[in-house]
């Protein structure tokens, strides 16, 4: 599904390049669920950015299902990011003021499913998270937790190939962030590739494989053997 | 993002900062009603003269001695102040003979002092014929009777005054009609009261109006035996314009003038007139409207203000929706339908205002001020300009911003702290 091969990336800054990736090779397959760790200026949040179409590479080859990305301008991208990939962030990125309906929608007003058909991939996607009672709540009044279940609703609405977590615990106290974690978990049983991005080795071992990037290189790249089952929290 | 998503998205967006969308969209507000207001006023005044000039008669062509300057109405020379003697009494008497005319009336004009008992005032005075009051449409009086071809003829001392300068020598207790007042020391019988009073045509005040034969005005007032303005009115079955070029073939041949373009007159007609009139209160209401247009200007830059504050506001919103697929055209799109949102909504209400302040001073000078015969106009061009200029006005401040949107990184707009 995911392919990348000999991948760079360097930051021009003032004229001195400053290398992010330097030569990361790897491959992804359907349904795996997948941890990069490393610590913070590993290259490992350059190397997502790159892996959910939010940044180009400098060198070498990306190929996502098959296409390579050097074949896509920036709105062919857009549209594959919006029908393949769903997006949770650290930080939540909720709209505050829009209802947790609204905030889960926001994918949808990019899409090409019509109006009449999204109120029930919607209302799904919440109820999959547990927050079926939330519906129409404003973002700003529900707790951290709540928030990234919202986010995680929103990144599964348009029904995507692959999830992308940044740091999706990283906000959050020990409950919720394992809640979260149940819920991605479950996620990847239901057949869905999750790619994980923490520093946290509590978090990362939810995955059945973790890639260790270090210097802008793969460290190491190994399955194994999972300690935190899913706790059937997922509805 | 389809056109339903995106308004959607831009009313709710304006919605969250209600007061904000207000006192943004005031600016818009007062530029076009403002607007509205200058071109509204600018048109009734514009159907307040042509009226008055119309009011008189669309037959008649009014010679002026000088040569034509451009085609404009007023003679150059006669601007200055400087006198042309080219109109006679011999002019007079061979257009008179024209079947195609029924009257020529030829006019004096000077200023001086009118004396009654201890009250007097000076103003302008008119010395004619007869016809005077046919031509002008002033046969109406409110007392009296109109000075006669013989008085013309015989030179009587008699005169025709308005009815505020009646009020201002006699008061309203004397009844001005065989009472005898002076005019630049010469002693004159007023026979009769003019009924109308406000303003008459070129801005003539009616109510101060003093008319006399003009034997006694080119005489004993001026000295002077040719005239300053010829007034003709064409029989209706002619065409105006064959009436006009029989008249200046008469002038040209009784001033022995070969050479059309050495014409030593100006011969225009009604229609001439009200179409130079028509463009002199055009050119000012474009003139008004482009003062107004500032203060949209202003508004419009409060919009590109407010728009740039709320792109980098919502920076980490940009950042959201280009992850989760928006495309640059999408962003750009929703700022630019908020921008034109505002300045449209508030082009509606300027229009609305703007309306409704004209509305009022309809109001006000046709119940206080009822000589005016002041009309309502709501010319369509303004409610067109108002509409199409808001919008325009809102892409065009708007999409500066929106294009800073666009193009925001998307990585970097998700940091945005």
């Amino acid at each position: 599904m995911i392919e990348v091969r000999d991948l760079r990336k360097e930051y021009r800054d003032e004229e001195t390049p400053t290398p992010a990736l330097r030569g990361v090779t790897f491959s992804i397959e359907q349904g795996e669920f997948v941890s990069i760790m490393g610590p913070s200026g590993s290259g490992k949040s350059t190397l997502l950015q790159i892996l959910s179409f939010l940044d180009r590479p400098t060198g070498g080859r990306y190929t996502f299902q098959g296409k390579s990305i050097d074949d896509m301008d920036d709105q062919a991208l857009a549209h594959m990011r919006n029908k393949t990939m769903g997006f949770v962030f650290q930080s939540f990125n909720l709209l505050a003021r829009l209802s947790v309906y609204d905030n889960v929608e926001i994918p949808l007003l990019y899409s090409s499913l019509p109006s009449a058909k999204r109120k029930k991939s919607i209302e799904n996607a919440i109820t999959s998270v547990g927050l079926t009672e939330k519906l129409y709540v404003e973002a700003a009044r529900l707790s951290g937790g709540q928030k990234q279940r919202v986010a995680i609703a929103r990144a599964l609405v348009t029904d995507p190939d692959v999830i992308f977590a940044d740091e999706p615990t990283g906000n959050l106290d020990s409950q919720s962030g394992l809640q979260v974690m149940d819920i991605l978990s479950s996620l990847h049983q239901k057949g869905r590739t999750v790619i994980l991005v923490t520093h946290e080795t509590q978090t990362a071992e939810f995955a059945n494989r973790i890639i260790h990037i270090k210097d802008g290189m793969v460290e190491s790249d190994a399955a194994i053997t999972r300690h935190h089952p899913p706790r059937g929290a997922l509805k | 993002m389809v056109f339903r998503d995106a308004f959607k998205t831009a009313t709710r967006s304006l919605a969250h900062g209600k007061m904000r969308s207000v006192l943004t969209m005031l600016g818009i507000v007062i530029g076009i009603a403002s607007v509205i207001v200058l071109m509204s006023i600018g048109r009734s005044a514009q159907d307040l003269i042509l009226g008055q000039v119309q009011s008189v008669g669309s037959n008649l062509i009014i010679v002026i001695p000088g040569a034509p300057n451009n085609g404009r109405f007023s003679s150059p020379a006669a601007a200055q102040g400087i006198v042309v003697t080219s109109l006679q009494q011999r002019d007079v008497d061979t257009l008179s003979q024209e079947p195609s005319i029924d009257y020529v009336v030829p006019e004096v004009r000077g200023q001086a002092e009118v004396v009654y008992g201890n009250n007097n005032t000076t103003i302008g005075y008119t010395g004619s014929t007869a016809d005077f009051f046919q031509v002008s449409n002033l046969t109406d009086l409110s007392e009296g009777a109109l000075f006669t071809k013989s008085d013309v003829d015989s030179g009587n001392h008699v005169v025709i005054i308005g009815p505020t300068l009646a009020h201002t020598l006699f008061g309203s207790s004397i009844d001005p009609v065989g009472k005898t007042i002076r005019v630049k020391n010469v002693s004159f019988r007023v026979v009769g009261v003019l009924k109308k009073g406000g303003t008459g045509v070129f801005g003539v005040d009616l109510g101060n109006l003093v008319v006399m034969p003009i034997t006694v005005a080119q005489r004993q007032l001026l000295g002077i035996n040719y005239f300053n303005v010829i007034i003709a009115q064409a029989d209706a079955q002619y065409d105006i314009n064959f009436v006009k070029n029989r008249m200046t073939a008469v002038l040209e041949r009784n001033h022995a003038i070969t050479d059309s373009n050495k014409d030593d007159f100006t011969i225009d007609t009604q229609a001439d007139i009200l179409s130079i009139l028509g463009s002199i209160t055009s050119v000012l209401t474009i003139f008004l409207a482009a003062i107004a247009s500032i203060s949209l200007i202003v508004g419009g830059i409060g919009i590109m203000n407010i728009m740039l504050v709320s792109v980098t506001e919502r920076t980490r919103e940009i950042g959201l929706r280009k992850a989760v697929g928006a495309t640059n055209k999408d962003i750009q799109q929703q700022f630019l339908i908020e921008s034109v949102l505002l300045t449209f909504t508030g082009g509606i209400v300027g229009l609305v205002a703007g309306a409704g302040i004209v509305g009022l001073i309809y109001l006000v000078l046709s119940n206080f001020y009822t000589s005016l015969a002041w009309q309502f106009a709501l010319p369509f061009s303004a409610i067109a300009l108002a509409v199409g200029v808001s919008t325009i006005a809102g892409i065009v401040f708007g999409i500066y911003p929106a294009r800073k949107a666009a193009r925001k990184n998307p990585i970097e707009a998700l940091r945005y702290e």
